[in-house]
């Protein structure tokens, strides 16, 4: 599907209850891209996540994963929730976390084969976490757990990836070393959508940006769409200070 | 199932009991698993309370106290109580827990009318029913075992088949999800696993108690295995253990099968909880106690080089108030300093002077500090190869030689 856009959404709304979280937005990801959800506590950027790979219901709108609609196109995504939803006391290894990325290509009752664990291992390598597969995941510290999450969605083998804010409570070390990797998968020819709330990070090393608050405030290159007017569009009269402290 | 039975060296109906301890223990061991890893338990609970007015009903209905026909009501009023309260959580402000509460004590209640209206009726054929309080493992027959043995099979069937998705579900159902996964359906067949369990053992443990046998052998088998792959079988093997020591306890003292059986499980699940090795609380208490003991070893052992340094050897009273440790603490620490070696005590003030031993260790103790201090200040610049993070208490040790070495080096520039 060249020249479709990795990821995009048409008009979406959606509403809790009476109160609508996002109103009639529209956005594209360019493939090969690294691209960025902005803005404020409350904007729906982990809603529109949602919305956009078909997890939740909408209001109205679509959105197309490389030009079909999302939930036919579940192969094309690895998706990366918010790592509090996640109960880390569970009986589960690191290796296992990260073998379940194979489970929707081995199908759900087949064994897991030689090739599918070898491409866990090689996403776990990837995240400098080999010699971590026996351990129970609670035993890892925050930025560890993430980088279980980062191989998991790895070992899918996707070309594009979408991640909650990946780097919420994450300590600097690892930040810059997923970053970095994202940076790599992106020049592999990978597609990256992630919710982050740093603008300067944004600025410096992403392509693309989507600034949100409910609607749509700005979507194009991070550059244009971080603009010092559509900042205090999106947050208000704090923009000028968010956006060094950013 | 009689030449089963007739395997067992026992008499027929101890056989009878054991079997059917052995399958309520079993299942209720693995379809528990789905309630606690869930964090669900109470839900097992309510749908065990609604099976009292379901039987109840079911007997009104035929007249009759066939083993089946008792299951078949069980059943649908637990599917009922697990309904009502999803409908309660979604369509109200109401909690979980809140909802629960309602839904067990409303069907219990139920129950209980229903028990006592059927008791006034002087019908000889309901003598019997009252069992399902508190649970009956004796006079269990053996279609009673081929009924019980059924549902088992086919629960078991269904979470050995379905493990790959039960496993993703429990674990992370943002992704299942992601994944395709019909995540609210999912959660829809968890719960009526729960009801298998409770139908199966409501016989013999009673409503009242019924959710014990849920919770007990997945808590102690919990303690042993950190692997779901691991933690369902042993869960069950655990709660048939439980299962046919209480049944056997109950029969052989003529006591109610239900309180026997979850004093055992309590047992079980309280000793793993205790004594398993790396999670159990005596190892972790022990653990934290060794670990606060050598903070405060190497604790003092620096403030006496310190208090050394900055003027004569100081008494213990004035390295009490100079460090503001606790006076007992300060006393063991200096005694096991003592006994290592690396403290002595002078003159007739009984002065503290760290021995040549003690003046080294502090000195190489100062260097880990100063490592790990390193680490904190430039930890991210350092670039490690891999996701490797340093024991402070050793950071040479846990991230090798090469990688301390430049991390000494950016703290001297």
């Amino acid at each position: 599907m060249s020249g479709a856009a990795a990821l995009e959404v048409r008009r979406i709304t959606v509403s809790y209850g009476a109160r609508p979280v996002l109103w009639d937005v529209d956005a594209t990801f360019p493939e090969g891209s690294l691209s960025a959800i902005v803005g404020p506590n409350g904007a729906g950027k982990s809603t529109l996540l949602r919305a956009a790979l078909g997890l939740i219901p909408v209001d109205s709108g679509q959105s197309l994963i490389s030009g079909h609609p999302a939930r036919a196109a579940l192969d094309h995504v690895a998706y990366v929730p918010q790592r509090e939803a996640v109960d880390w006391d569970f009986p589960i290894t690191v290796g296992e976390v990260v073998a379940m990325g194979r489970y929707r290509s081995t199908g759900w009752f087949r064994r897991v084969g030689r090739a599918d664990h070898a491409i866990a291992e090689a996403a776990l390598d990837r995240v400098g976490m080999a010699a971590y597969g026996d351990r129970q995941i609670g035993q890892l510290s925050g930025g560890q757990r993430q980088r279980v999450f980062f191989a998991r969605a790895l070992a899918q083998e996707t070309p594009l990836l979408v991640m909650d804010e990946p780097f919420a409570g994450i300590d600097a070390r690892t930040q810059a070393s997923l970053l970095e990797l994202l940076g790599e998968l992106r020049d592999e020819g990978r597609s990256i959508v992630i919710v982050h709330h740093e603008l300067a990070t944004v600025r410096e090393r992403f392509d693309w940006a989507l600034l949100l608050n409910v609607r749509a405030i700005a979507c194009g290159p991070a550059a244009d769409a971080l603009a010092p007017e559509m900042l205090a569009r999106a947050y208000g009269t704090g923009a000028e200070a968010l956006q060094w402290a950013g | 199932m009689g030449w089963l039975i007739d395997l067992i060296p026992l008499s027929y109906t101890d056989a009878v009991v054991v079997i059917g301890a052995a399958i309520l223990g079993l299942t209720s061991g693995v379809l528990g698993s789905f309630a606690v890893l869930r964090e669900r338990s109470l839900v097992g609970d309510a749908i065990a309370h609604a099976a009292l007015p379901g039987v109840c009903i079911a007997f009104l209905l035929t007249g009759a106290k066939d083993a089946g026909s008792l299951i078949v009501g069980a059943a649908f009023a637990g599917i009922a109580a697990a309904v009502l309260m999803v409908a309660i959580e979604h369509t109200s402000r109401i909690r979980p827990d809140a909802a629960i509460g309602v839904v067990l004590s409303c069907f219990f209640s139920l129950g209980i009318v229903l028990l006592t209206y059927i008791a006034s009726q002087n019908d000889a054929s309901q003598a019997g029913l009252e069992k399902y309080l508190f649970g009956q493992a004796a006079g269990l027959l053996e279609r009673d075992l081929v009924v019980m043995a059924a549902l088992a099979g086919a629960s078991l069937l269904v979470v050995v088949a379905g493990f790959r998705i039960l496993k993703v579900a429990l674990f992370d159902s943002d992704f299942a999800a992601s994944l395709g996964l019909p995540v609210r359906i999912l959660d829809i067949a968890m719960t009526l696993l729960l009801v298998v369990a409770v139908v199966i053992g409501v016989r013999m443990v009673g409503a009242i108690l019924m959710v014990a046998m849920l919770i007990s052998p997945v808590v102690a088998a919990r303690q042993l295995t950190h692997r779901l792959r691991t933690l369902l079988p042993l869960a069950g093997v655990l709660g048939a253990a439980i299962g046919i020591a209480g049944a056997l306890l109950a029969t052989g003292s003529e006591l109610p099968t239900g309180p026997v059986v979850v004093v055992v499980g309590f047992c079980v699940a309280l000793a793993a909880v205790l004594f398993s090795p790396g999670r159990g609380a005596l190892w972790r208490a022990r653990h934290v106690a060794a670990e606060r003991r050598r903070a405060a070893f190497e604790g003092v052992l620096l403030e006496v080089e310190t208090a050394m340094h900055a003027g004569p050897p100081p008494t213990t009273e004035e390295l009490r108030l100079a460090t503001g440790r606790p006076r007992a603490q300060l006393a063991t620490t200096l005694r096991s300093l003592e006994r290592a070696g690396l403290l002595d005590r002078d003159g007739a003030e009984h002065r503290l002077r760290l021995t040549e031993a003690g003046a080294a260790a502090a000195h190489e103790l100062e260097q880990r500090r100063d490592l790990w201090a390193a680490w904190l200040e430039h930890g991210s610049s350092l670039d490690l190869p891999d996701a490797r993070e340093p024991d402070p208490r050793d950071v040479r040790a846990s991230l090798g030689d090469d990688a301390a070495d430049r991390l000494q080096e950016l703290a001297t520039t």
